[in-house]
């Protein structure tokens, strides 16, 4: 009974697998030969080359090391149909870090290892850079970060009395919280005139040292900073918090964190009775962070100019739509997208004299060094220390469901 | 401050509540089967985007905006999804080992745990990152007059303990009053013996499992109408403090689980308040409470102190 | 095993114990076994793709006929022509006891490698077109081998299984030796294989992951028949003859994986993180393995052995401005991890059992929280401590290649010998523990915690011991892991690396010398070999755990003698006394 019972089942599935699943994907017009997967018409005699990324793939960052991901992959497969690369098929190759210093640093190592590496963009957060960077300058291999901000990637660990560049191959398009930091305090304590400003984190890397610096500036333009809190990374209900500092009547909030805990922390501070602005990074800059609880009124600072006053910041976000990624491209997805094509350009630049190999990365490097590029965020340059010079920063607001550009705030931090 | 006082307080009833609600599932499961179930919490978390689907995806627009009507279809909805994965959890996972060794059902419910978070993230869409989650109750705040300012309560804050309370009445009065009730008192204190009596161990131990999951289910929902979204994380944090509710109330013990839950509200709120270290370590006090209570009164506000187990 | 056993031991004609259900194919067993074998051997050589897939030519020429040249396979098809070869001529020796299990055993070899290849290629290639026949060009491989597998298997049920076979009479102590040297040889040049085979995942290679699977299936399979053969029994048997000469053969084994092909870079850094976690693993194995307490905060030892050691290692970030040396600094980080292991096994006095898990728990959490917030300034809090120097002896940085006359190691590799050293020594201490009268007691406790206070076992201070031992054999590995990695940073050590490495501990085989470090290996190989599935890591992990303990929690390596923890039993466990009411029976000692 049971037995018969299971072979028609088999029979039935493998009927309908028969008759339903036979397809394939082959793609039409395909050569015979090595594996030239672009129908474009682009030279790739010379084989392929490779632009790894070391990002949090799984796991709880995942949204946001999917959307750097997906940023990546259009900038490679962009510069693929353009031939930007006369000779190359430019491949992208992305390695999970699980958010974990000590994975990081083996994804690293696997990229370090192919020869055919010529860049790598990545991290996410700044813990998991400091294991990459050694591993990459062992090889010469150039990394561009798009959100790491902890100044010391740049500035060595003194970087507050005696600024010196550690890793000469790193490069990030990100802004340090050196400079997003105070450039907020003197948005919200000069022009928005808060004087009384609580100042919560999360206890990340990213958001505490923002907030860390927010404060110091915020303290020397006059502004007393009455509350100091901290909430949980996986906190929730943030009444706690919200009750200390409620008590402390502060007429501004800044947040040093992300939006999937700045959105809700919007909406509790209101339900709290505490009707006053929530400022925070370019971290809580997000489609989603209204609809999370993010409420009018709400700001936040973002590097480089406002995105629909620069058509390739709209050219961006129209040909990732066009993608249909499955995943937003989150918070550092334009980020990602500019630091690909600085690799891209920097290895164009350094390929038009001579074909690739392993020794000519350090080419690669001096031409990141050179970058001069028009991004979705911006111009694009390099300091001495491999910052951005695009220091300018814009504050937002939200109005409606969305950040809006605040008229006339855009500028640079100027101390 | 008194209103600061009286304010943490009122936080500490609300997420105490909450842990109440996981928390009995926790404490019945416990008492039955000796079972950590450490992926309860996860059963709460389940129970959130259970609600969500029901909203996004099944309930007609019309009546999206009438929390009347959508509540209760939320609720349900969390509940069943809860019910079901909670089912199937118990059928494959834990009733294979019911005889083994006591680490293997603990180990496996890390597992489960695990397994049903990533589960989510990986299946549902959008749940990567955090998911807005509808509204659906009473929007606001009541402010509670009281000498030196005023006391802020949401009113999905207030929903959250008053049905905690009726469904933790509720639910003893079934355990205690009812046929199947008396089953559960029963299977949980000799299971054998309450097999030679005519109850099926298998039926009231899955009975055991619908109940808590039901109760976390509606946790879930509550919980996401109180904050206005969910994510997948809410499942290990809030499954921990329930855990730690449970033993401090006693396990086995309903009342003691929800008179835990409280306990365990307050020492967050007024912990973070003003204990050193502020808010940074609100999280640290719940632990060194749990650590205290099962070093040194492991039996709990209301658990037996010669109890027998199964 | 002991010496005393005879030869072989024969069996009485073959067809034993036909399978109920299948039974009543035996007659044809040998004719199923033959089909099997051939078909799989067809299989071999049919096309396994119909077209070049999108990604590039899948591996071994997957899209050619190859009657044309049959004596030119590779890869994955060779391993199923010598399968099926060797099934072939199987099914036809009927003097070989055993042989209904080597067929069983290459049966889900052929299997196992037919559906990973199969599978890659109906995924990658968009529908079961890819494998069967789409646009004119026919591919029916995969089927006919998959067939030809699953007639093996029938065959081999239906036939009977037969004993295991057991040869092996001990021989001269030189001629055991020199067989020890050649297997454990083979043993690293196998793990070597497996570590290359398929070459490095990247978008040049594509099929790395499917060529990965593929071999893993044939390894399997292989050993798998050889066990049943008999040789892996024989094999062990001799190396238990001959410990301390199998101990150090395996170091040097051990030693030499840099001059194989796995020795790159990125195989020596893999291979020492998997060493961290394998000595944490075997610190591990002592608390629960041992003496049975379950221990979910774990991680927190390697991370306070870390923080000690980037403390103490002249790092811009660190608290104290002195630099140590690093054996000096590896003995403070075991030593301060050992009272820290003091101090949460001390509950041990009066919690038991699953409460006792989540007091652990508890102190993990403990750990983490404190250290993200900067604790004393000692953790860097959530900027980490960066910028640990690598470790360095005669003016040489571990973390740089190395050339000794002309053989040159890859960077890395003295992380590697550093790492492979510190195992073996945890090793060490771990296998004369368990022999010892401490280790004795654990197991005592771990078997029954009120017969051994019966026995005069003083159970609280031996409790506390196994934490205290296990805390610093974390801690030594947290120094190693500070320098390593050169980055210390609370996110390293959360709870679910805790689970982490109990999942090591529990997949290798509880209470032994070897599981901890096989837990440690796969739980690291597998998800580098396999990036290409991360997405969907932590599920199958979970997955992973709930079905090892329920079809086989005495792990990969069951130790030997024990009624175990998590052995499956045949009657109920005795009634757990009273854990976390033991308020009564504290501690008298």
């Amino acid at each position: 009974m049971t037995r018969r019972r299971t072979i028609i089942t088999a029979a039935i599935l493998a009927g309908t697998l028969g008759l339903t699943a036979c397809g394939t994907n082959r793609e039409e017009g395909e050569g015979e030969g090595g594996g030239g997967t672009t129908a474009g018409a682009c030279d790739t005699s010379k084989g392929t080359l490779i632009i790894g990324m070391v990002a949090p793939l799984s796991g709880g960052l995942s949204a946001l090391g999917l959307g750097m991901r997906n940023s990546a992959q259009l900038a490679v497969d962009q510069a693929n149909e353009a031939c930007k690369v006369p000779g190359y098929e430019l491949a992208f190759q992305a390695e999970d870090d699980q958010a974990n210093p000590q994975v990081a640093g083996q994804a690293a190592t696997k990229l370090a290892s192919d020869e055919n590496v010529v860049g790598v963009i990545g991290t996410l957060n700044s813990s998991t850079s400091q294991t990459v960077q050694p591993i990459l300058k062992q090889e010469g291999i150039v990394q561009v970060s798009p959100a790491n901000t902890g100044p010391a990637l740049t500035l060595g660990e003194n970087y507050a009395t005696a600024p010196a560049r550690p890793f000469d191959n790193y490069f990030r398009v990100s802004t340090t919280d050196l400079v997003q930091g105070p450039f907020a305090a003197n948005y919200l304590v000069e022009t928005a005139g808060k004087k009384a400003i609580a100042v919560i984190d999360d206890g990340k890397t990213y958001g505490a040292n923002l907030a860390e610096q927010f404060a110091q500036q915020a303290q020397k333009k006059g502004a007393q900073i009455v509350a100091r809190e901290k909430v949980g990374e996986r906190d929730t209900d943030f009444s706690g918090v919200i009750t200390t500092i409620r008590a402390l009547n502060p007429d501004a909030v800044y947040y040093g964190g992300e939006y999937p805990v700045a959105g809700p922390l919007s909406a509790q501070l209101a339900a709290a009775g505490l009707n006053i602005p929530l400022m925070g990074g370019d971290g809580i800059v997000d489609a989603t962070y209204v609809s999370l609880g993010g409420r009018p009124g709400d700001l936040a600072t973002s590097v480089g100019a406002p995105a629909e006053s620069l058509p390739s910041a709209k050219q961006f976000l129209d040909d990732y739509a066009a993608k249909n990624f499955t995943e937003e491209y989150s918070t550092y997805g334009a980020l990602t997208y500019d630091a690909t094509n600085v690799v891209i350009e920097a290895l164009a630049k350094a390929l038009a004299n001579g074909d690739y190999s392993a020794e000519r990365r350090a080419d690669i490097v001096a031409a990141v060094q050179e970058t001069n590029l028009q991004g979705a965020s911006g111009e694009i340059s390099f300091d001495e220390f491999g910052d951005t010079t695009n220091k300018v920063l814009t504050v937002y607001q939200v109005e409606g469901d969305s950040f809006a550009p605040v008229e006339g705030s855009t500028g640079a931090f100027e101390g | 401050m008194l209103s600061t006082l009286l304010s943490q307080i009122v936080n500490g009833l609300v997420t105490g509540a909450l842990i109440g609600l996981i928390a009995l599932g926790y404490t019945m499961v416990y008492g039955i089967i000796q079972l950590i179930n450490f992926a309860h919490g996860e059963i709460f978390m389940i129970g959130s985007y259970g609600g969500l689907a029901m909203f996004t995806y099944l309930l007609p627009t019309a009546i999206q905006n009438q929390w009347y009507f959508a509540l209760p279809l939320l609720l349900i909805a969390g509940a069943a999804v809860s019910v079901g994965v909670a089912v199937l959890m118990e059928r494959f996972a834990y009733r294979p080992l019911r005889n083994a060794p006591r680490l293997a059902p603990l180990i496996t419910a890390l597992g489960v745990s695990v397994a049903l978070q990533e589960a989510v993230r990986v299946f549902y869409p959008g749940a990567t990152a955090a998911l807005p989650f509808p509204k659906a109750f009473v929007e606001g705040t009541w402010e509670i007059p009281v000498p030196g300012g005023t006391v802020p309560l949401r009113w999905t804050g207030l929903l959250i303990i008053v049905v905690a309370l009726v469904l933790t009445f509720a639910l003893n009065t079934f355990v205690n009053n009812s046929r199947m009730g008396r089953a559960m008192r029963a299977t949980s204190q000799d299971r054998d013996v309450a097999r030679l009596m005519g109850i099926d161990p298998d039926r009231v131990i899955v009975l055991t499992f619908v109940l808590g999951a039901a109760l976390a289910g509606v946790a879930g929902v509550l919980n996401g109408v109180d904050l206005g979204f969910t994510n997948i994380d809410l499942g290990f944090q809030n499954g921990i403090f329930a855990f730690t509710a449970a033993v401090l109330g006693g396990i086995g013990s309903i009342k003691g689980a929800v008179a835990g839950g409280f306990a365990i509200g307050l020492v967050k709120a007024l912990g973070g308040q003003y204990l050193p270290g502020g808010t940074a370590y609100d999280y640290v006090w719940i632990f060194v409470v749990l650590i205290a209570v099962l070093v040194f009164r492991p039996q709990g506000f209301f658990g037996e102190t010669e109890r027998v187990r199964a | 095993m002991t010496a005393l056993e005879k030869d072989v031991v024969t069996e009485p004609g073959p067809a034993v114990e036909p399978r109920g259900r299948l039974a009543a194919l035996a007659p044809y067993a040998t004719a199923l076994r033959a089909a099997g074998g051939l078909l799989t051997v067809i299989g071999a050589y049919l096309p396994w793709a119909t077209f070049v897939l999108n990604e590039g030519p899948y591996p071994e020429k997957a899209t050619l006929e190859f009657f044309t040249a049959p004596f030119g396979v590779s890869g994955f098809r060779l391993h199923l022509l010598v399968f099926g070869i060797v099934a072939l001529v199987l099914a036809f020796v009927r003097t070989l006891p055993s042989r209904g299990r080597i067929l069983r055993a290459l049966g889900w070899g052929i299997v196992a490698v037919t559906v990973a290849n199969g599978l890659y290629l109906t995924v990658l290639g968009g529908g079961f077109g890819a494998i069967t026949a789409a646009d004119g060009a026919v591919a029916f491989g995969a089927i006919v081998a998959l067939i030809g597998g699953a007639l093996v298997l029938v065959g081999a049920f239906a036939g009977g299984l037969g004993e295991q076979l057991r040869w092996g009479r001990p021989l001269g102590r030189y001629a055991e030796w020199a067989i020890l040297l050649v297997v454990f040889t083979l043993l690293l040049l196998l793990v070597a294989a497996v570590l290359t085979s398929g070459g490095q995942g990247s978008v040049a290679n594509p099929y790395s992951g499917a060529v990965f699977l593929s071999f893993l299936g044939a390894v399997g399979g292989l050993l798998a028949a050889l066990h049943a053969a008999g040789v892996l029994t024989w094999v062990t048997a001799m190396s238990e003859r001959h410990r301390a000469f199998s101990a150090i053969v395996l170091l040097v084994v051990a030693l030499a994986l840099p001059l194989t092909g796995a020795g790159t870079q990125y195989w020596m850094t893999v291979a020492a993180n998997i060493g961290v976690y394998a000595a944490t693993a075997i610190g591990l194995n002592i608390v629960v393995g041992l003496a049975g307490l379950l221990d979910l905060g774990y991680v927190a030892f390697l991370g306070i052995g870390a923080v000690v050691a980037a403390n103490f290692s002249g790092a811009t970030a660190a608290r104290f401005d002195i630099v140590l040396p690093f054996p000096l600094v590896m003995v403070i980080s075991a030593v301060v991890a050992g009272i820290f292991g003091a101090i949460v096994g001390s509950p041990t006095l009066r919690v038991r059992g699953d409460y006792l898990a989540i007091v652990t728990l508890a102190f993990g959490e403990i750990f983490v929280r404190s250290s993200q917030n900067n604790i004393g300034g000692l953790t860097g809090g959530s900027n980490a401590i960066p910028g640990i120097p690598p470790v360095s002896a005669f003016g040489q940085a571990f973390n740089e290649k190395l050339t000794v006359g002309s053989v040159e190691l890859p960077a890395g590799a003295l992380y590697y010998f550093l790492i492979v050293v510190i195992v073996a020594a945890v090793m060490a201490v771990f296998g004369n523990l368990k022999n010892s009268r401490l280790g004795r007691a654990w197991i005592a406790i771990r078997e029954d915690e009120d017969a051994a206070r019966a026995m005069g076992i003083r159970t609280g201070p031996v409790k506390i011991l196994a934490f205290m031992i296990g805390a610093t054999l974390a801690g030594l590995a947290g120094a190693f892991f500070a320098h390593k990695t050169g980055t210390v940073s609370y996110e390293s050590f959360r709870f679910l690396e805790s689970v982490t490495l109990l999942a090591a501990v529990i997949l290798g085989g509880m209470g032994t010398i070897p599981g901890a470090v096989l837990g440690a290996s796969i739980l690291f190989v597998l998800p580098e070999k396999l990036r290409e599935f991360s997405d969907y890591r932590l599920l199958i992990f979970g997955i992973a755990l709930v079905l090892i303990m329920r079809f086989r929690p005495q792990g990969l390596v069951p130790d030997s003698h024990r009624r175990a923890e998590l052995a499956p039993e045949a009657e109920p466990p005795p009634p757990d006394p009273g854990t976390g009411t033991a308020t009564g029976k504290v501690a008298v000692q």
